[in-house]
């Protein structure tokens, strides 16, 4: 046993310590899903005395919530267009910043401060900066780009692109630095040899840049995409999911239908549906891109 | 690069004029490559402080009384006043003292707990047979993906269950028992993976206790895993808002992010007031960062190589 560097399995103290974690990790997200699953299969109040097992009639609720599906919808949108816009801006900001010299090594060190900030405070910054009377509006007008001021967060779709721009904005952070790590992780002499065979400049993008910052860009959009699904900070300060429920994401409409509506039952049932969502968009993304991967 | 400048003197470092007949090509190769330099260092400048400008609002205005952030909010603060600190810092509600604190005591105390206990458990893990490491990663992993508004309500209903809804334990036990956990749990078998398992074997033939081994030999090899653990969580669970705003409550003392939300909520035009407020509720992880910016490169870097 000693010789397989295996400790010998009596031994308490570790066997302890993984019981601990898995019960806490049990807890705290296998119960709680569980419960979810369970909880969303009544019509659980607590304004309401009593709680009834009400079979699926949430989830038949769901099928004509238009509130419902007009927030997936939303999600899903904000969720898609911030993925790509974040991706895209994040690798071109990486090859602008692909140098070493101490300059650039600060241009990288600034580029990632959007994500050290609290999602809350960001959106104060930029509630600031979106209102009315506020700078983006004054650079606007006094440059004569546009004679009106715009109400970024006035109305519904300004409103819901307003949201998707100040996420961009925070996950172009994380982005541009996984994207640059990737793009030093490439061993220079790639490039000469490429060159050396005669290969230009497009070709050396194609057959090593591209291929090489291949799993930065997977790590990078799952990341995006789980993030922008959990989004709450940043909505709830800058909109809260106004106006007219337009930026109202499901997560917030759980914590409606839970908190606001107190129905308990129901939140859990669209909770159960964001989860199953969630699970779908994560796994077949990540398969999507993993296979790409190979085929390059 | 000498083998390539020997095939292709042309193509690299040689600083003969090219051969070409234009104007444009007769200037000498190295000045217009170090023209471009100049021009791409200056892009990437205009680029990279354009992206920044929230931060740069935030920093000068908090210097600024509210007549100057109105008429000229782009401008340096010249002569800067510090009266938006000193307001913030004597609000009659304390919001950044109080906030300050309490996200301070949640933070120390989720990630003390959070580190030996994620640190032995992946360790233990490392031990266990190659099926049921799968297992149980692929089981933590889809804890990260499961978003946080799915868990709040029942892990309020735990936590009132065992007495502890709307106080600073139950907030640091969800945190210790959820998704922050399993990222720790992530680092750190991940890092394992890298750890030659003779130095192990040789403690366990000189008959070192396995939580000796781990504490004496483990834990020391484990330490930028750790540095990664500690940083990205400080991070996450100081600026976190959901869990804090509905698991402590509004009547039940407020961290820095709450504290935020609840006093700038009210007053939307007071400007001066809001960005004292937010550069001193933003300035210690903010700090905190550039003073441990190569760890948090380090961290990010090896995580998304993996």
């Amino acid at each position: 046993m000693t010789t397989r560097a295996h400790p010998r399995r009596g031994d308490p103290a570790l066997g302890a310590i993984a019981v601990l974690t898995l019960g806490l990790y049990a807890l705290f997200i296998v119960v709680p899903v569980i419960m979810s699953a369970w909880k969303s299969l009544t019509d659980e109040n607590p304004l309401k005395p009593q709680t009834h097992f009400v079979g699926f009639d949430n989830y038949t609720e769901m099928t004509h919530d238009s509130a419902l599906s007009d927030s997936l919808t939303f999600t899903l949108l904000l969720t898609a267009a911030v993925t790509i816009a974040a991706n895209a801006a994040g690798i071109g900001f990486a090859i602008l910043l692909n140098k070493t010299s101490l300059s650039y090594r600060m241009m990288r060190t600034v580029a990632f401060l959007p994500q050290v900030l609290s999602g809350v405070i960001v959106a104060f910054v930029w509630r600031y900066i979106l209102a009315q009377d506020g700078i983006l509006n004054d650079i606007l007008t006094t440059t004569g780009i546009t004679d009106k001021p715009i109400t970024w967060l006035g109305t519904p779709h300004l409103a819901m692109f307003s949201v998707g721009l100040v996420a961009a904005w925070v996950l172009t952070g994380f982005t541009t630095v996984v994207h640059l790590a990737a793009l030093q992780s490439i061993p220079v002499e790639l490039y000469q040899a490429a060159k050396v065979d005669g290969a230009g400049r497009r070709q050396q993008f194609r057959h090593i840049t591209f291929p090489m910052v291949a799993p930065g860009t997977t790590i990078s959009v799952t990341i995006s995409m789980i993030t922008m699904l959990k989004l709450y900070d940043i909505i709830a300060v800058l909109t809260s999911g106004g106006p007219a429920d337009s930026t109202q994401s499901t997560a917030l409409y759980i914590i409606k239908c839970a908190f606001t509506d107190n129905r308990f039952g129901y939140a859990s049932a669209v909770a159960m549906l964001l989860l199953a969502v969630s699970a779908v968009i994560a796994l077949s993304v990540t398969g999507l891109l993993r296979r790409r991967e190979v085929d390059l | 690069m000498t083998v390539s400048t020997s095939h292709r003197p042309a193509a690299s470092r040689s600083t003969a004029p090219s051969p070409s007949t234009g104007r444009a090509a007769s200037i000498p190769r190295a000045k217009r490559r170090k023209w471009a330099t100049k021009g791409h260092l200056i892009a990437a400048t205009l680029v990279t402080l354009a992206f920044v400008s929230p931060v740069y609002l935030t920093v000068v205005n908090a210097f600024k009384p509210q007549d100057q952030i109105v008429s000229d909010p782009a401008a340096l603060p010249v002569p800067p006043t510090t009266r938006n600190l000193t307001d913030a810092l004597s609000r009659p509600d304390r919001i950044i003292q109080i906030g300050l604190t309490n996200s301070l005591v949640t933070v120390v105390a989720s990630v003390i707990l959070i580190i030996p206990i994620g640190a032995a458990f992946s360790f233990w893990l490392s031990r266990r047979s190659a099926p049921l490491q799968r297992i149980v990663l692929a089981v933590f992993g889809a804890g990260l993906m499961i978003p946080p508004a799915v868990l709040l309500l029942p892990t309020i209903r735990i936590l009132t269950f065992l007495h502890l809804d709307h106080t600073y334990t139950g907030l640091v036990l969800s945190n210790v028992g959820g998704g922050y956990l399993a990222f720790a749990v992530f680092v750190y078998s991940g890092f394992l993976r890298s750890v030659p398992g003779e130095i192990i074997e040789a403690a366990t033939v000189d008959g070192a206790g396995t939580l000796r081994i781990w504490w004496t030999i483990v834990m020391p090899l484990l330490r930028p895993a750790t540095a990664t653990v500690a940083i990205f969580l400080s991070l996450w669970i100081w600026n976190d808002f959901m869990n804090p705003q509905f698991i402590l409550g509004p009547l039940h003392g407020q961290t820095i992010t709450t504290g935020v939300y609840q006093s700038l909520g009210q007053f939307s035009t007071n400007y001066a007031q809001l960005f004292g407020v937010m550069l001193l509720a933003a300035v210690i992880p903010v700090a905190g960062y550039l003073f441990l910016q190569k760890q948090f490169i380090a961290g990010l870097t090896s995580g998304a190589s993996k």
